[in-house]
């Protein structure tokens, strides 16, 4: 009952109530269908045949089925077809740079005396202990 | 004693608990009832039971099926409803 360019009314789903051309035999259980609904495999289930048959090319294109059927009296509306756009290509966006921050400016300060002086302290510490040790175990 | 036109049960009555602890008697109106199938009665679903106020602000396509007929009839009435027209044409 469903051969290629038997014209059908869905009856289930979103596309219910519109009608549609039989492109293809999938298997005894699913066809493809396109027209009115969106062009899709459908099982048979889903369809009711009407008695109009048309004769069309397996797998005919999407604006010859339009025509097809709206020589038979079926309005179909001409879909938009897919327009592959060109990928614009990707401008490299400007790196932002890190701000350094400036750093104030330290004034060296000159501890070369102090150094002088603690080295001078430890040294006589050092002179001190050993000497006193030495005295003791004598 | 609440206000005259609570007292009828016509209002729900919701027992809320404060942040205190204590409970206290809140009225609220009542869910409308699911919507159902003009020809066979049966409870329609992805329909959800709503207020109007609550359907607002709703987006369409989830207040209904996206099918013919969606919200009026149920998938297998509108399936021999559809068979019967095409059988005709």
């Amino acid at each position: 009952m469903f051969e290629i360019g038997r014209v059908c009314m869905k009856i289930a789903g979103r596309d219910a109530g519109k009608k549609c051309l039989v492109i293809d035999v999938v298997d005894e259980h699913f066809v493809m269908i396109d027209g009115q609904t969106r062009r899709r495999k459908c099982n048979i289930k889903h369809l009711e045949p009407i008695n109009q048959a048309v004769q069309i090319n397996k797998n005919a294109p999407a604006p010859e089925v339009a025509r097809v059927l709206n020589e038979i009296g079926i309005l179909v509306e001409e879909k938009k077809q897919k327009v592959k756009s060109e990928k614009k290509a990707k401008t490299a966006r400007p790196k932002r740079a890190r701000k350094k921050k400036e750093l104030p400016v330290k004034e060296k300060v000159k501890e070369k005396t102090k150094i002088i002086k603690s080295e001078t302290k430890t040294k006589k510490l050092d002179k001190n202990k050993p000497e006193e040790k030495v005295e003791e175990k004598a | 004693m609440p206000r005259m036109s609570r007292r009828s049960r016509s209002l729900r009555r919701i027992k809320k608990k404060l942040p205190g602890g204590s409970t206290k008697l809140v009225y609220a109106k009542r869910q409308p009832g699911t919507t159902k199938c003009s020809i066979c009665h049966i409870e329609l679903k992805g329909i959800p039971r709503m207020r109007p106020f609550e359907a607002r602000n709703m987006a369409k396509t989830k207040k209904r099926p996206e099918r013919a007929y969606g919200g009026f009839l149920c998938a297998n009435c509108l399936r021999e409803k559809l068979k019967q027209e095409a059988r005709q044409s």
